[in-house]
């Protein structure tokens, strides 16, 4: 039988592809296909089971399903073989957020993107995982793009309960600490919530950081601004993520580039109101189940946590409407579009 | 009972009353440098100098591989500011002969 063997160019713990490799995995297992999972660099404390590039072996039949999101020297060997291939696209971060903070990523998504038009190229179907990474994969070339969500399961994570009013206000923000995802904003607009309506609320900010410079970059600026009870806690185990959710009071973000957003799925299962940019992929997948800070203020922002801890009324209907979003991405459903990607690139 | 939809007209409001000054309320878009790096920048940029404190491990319990990876390239340091010189010099004669066609274009 056809296998389908899954590629990408980094492999490692805490990593949105990543955890769409294993998800995939799980889903085409479901439906009989067998094959690997493999990246040109696996970190040593990647996920079992994703194996180097050098261990793939491919048959003449096979399909081998590429999730893209940047260039690792390597890759070309899978441009060049002669199978069958699918290509996932998660977006690339452009390069211009990385050139002082982590010019070896900024290298990846800048050629990154040079390579796109030519993968495009080489697959026989194509999808990206928002209508907006769809558009960007039609204009590196692609005439249908379909659009395959990301295969995520919010409930993996621990659901704790939490009684309501037991502590002081949380903001939990969760994602890399990683410059286009603006954390300096989310401490910004944090301080100045404190300053203004709550000085007991804390911060909790879940994430790894993209390298140690840049976080002690961010904790000096957490000291500038004089934000008290913030906690950049890393990279957290699902547990304690669960945990992390079921205690907030609100969960902001401030990102400015995002392909598809995975906390805000965990967010709406968690039913915790979300403050967000309308930026990337994040309208399609929040609807109007976010409250969006649209503005270039993180005064505004600051008032938008103030709304969403204090009212209640509100806070219920960002709730009621966050389960309704939930139920769309729901992993049985997002699988169908998962299948018919795999079909078209075996037809 | 604010309806989501004009949470944000309610905020813009708070936030103009409130009017907090200074660098708290800097704006989104202060801190990203723009596509084209100034000519400045890359006059820094040309000039490779890696910090040490980039070598680290991204393993949770990492401090002794990190250790350990930087007595290696403390070791290498020989091998790597060699490198770093003849990169510099490439780079820095690169940006002179752009410098200089700027310059002729512009007479």
């Amino acid at each position: 039988m056809t296998r389908v063997h899954q590629v990408t160019g980094v492999a490692g713990p805490h990593d949105a592809v990543t955890g769409q490799l294993l998800a995939y995995q799980e889903v085409l297992r479901g439906w009989g296909f067998d094959g690997g999972m493999h990246a040109v660099r696996v970190a040593p404390d990647a996920p079992a089971g994703i194996t180097p590039l050098s261990q793939l072996a491919v048959g003449p039949d096979d399909l081998v399903l590429i999730h893209y999101s940047g260039w690792i020297t390597g890759m070309a060997e899978v441009f060049d073989l002669p199978q069958r291939k699918a290509l996932v696209y998660h977006n690339i971060t452009p390069a211009k957020y990385f050139w002082s903070v982590h010019p070896e990523v900024a290298v990846i998504c800048e050629v990154g993107r040079d390579k796109l038009p030519a993968l495009v190229e080489a697959s026989k179907a194509v999808a990206g995982v928002s209508s907006y990474n769809a558009a960007e994969l039609r204009e590196a070339g692609a005439g249908d793009p379909r659009v395959v969500p990301i295969v995520a399961d919010p409930a993996r994570l621990a659901r704790d309960v939490v009684e309501p009013g037991a502590a002081d206000p949380l903001v939990l923000a969760v994602g890399r600490l990683a410059p286009h995802k603006r954390p300096d904003l989310v401490i910004r607009a944090f301080a100045l919530y404190q300053r203004l309506h709550e000085p007991r609320a804390r911060l909790l900010y879940a994430g790894p950081a993209q390298n140690p410079p840049y976080l002690a970059r961010l904790q000096q600026l957490v000291r500038e601004v004089g934000a008290t009870n913030v906690r950049l806690a890393g990279a957290l185990d699902d547990d304690e993520l669960g945990r992390a959710y079921a205690q907030a009071s609100v969960m902001l973000s401030l990102s400015e580039h995002e392909g598809f957003c995975i906390p805000l799925l965990e967010a709406f299962h968690a039913d915790v109101p979300v403050i967000a940019r309308p930026c990337g992929g994040m309208p399609e997948v929040g609807g109007d189940a976010v409250l969006w800070a649209e503005d270039g203020d993180v005064a505004v922002a600051a008032e938008l946590l103030h709304l969403a801890v204090t009212d209640d009324e509100l806070r219920a209907e960002l709730v009621r409407r966050g389960r309704s979003r939930a139920q769309e991405f729901a992993p049985e459903r997002v699988s169908h579009a998962v299948r018919e990607l795999i079909d078209a690139a075996l037809a | 009972m604010t309806q989501p939809e004009d949470a944000i007209q309610k905020a813009r409001a708070a936030a103009a009353a409130a009017s907090p000054a200074g660098e708290l309320a800097q704006s989104f878009e202060h801190d990203i440098a723009g596509d084209a790096p100034s000519d400045e920048l890359l006059q820094e940029w040309a000039v490779i100098s890696v910090d040490p404190e980039r070598v680290y491990s991204t393993r949770r319990l990492g401090a002794p591989l990190t250790f350990v990876k930087r007595v290696f390239l403390r070791l290498m340091r020989q091998y790597t500011a060699e490198l770093e010189a003849q990169q510099t010099r490439f780079n820095l004669a690169v940006l002179g002969r752009l410098r200089e066609l700027e310059r002729r274009r512009g007479e």
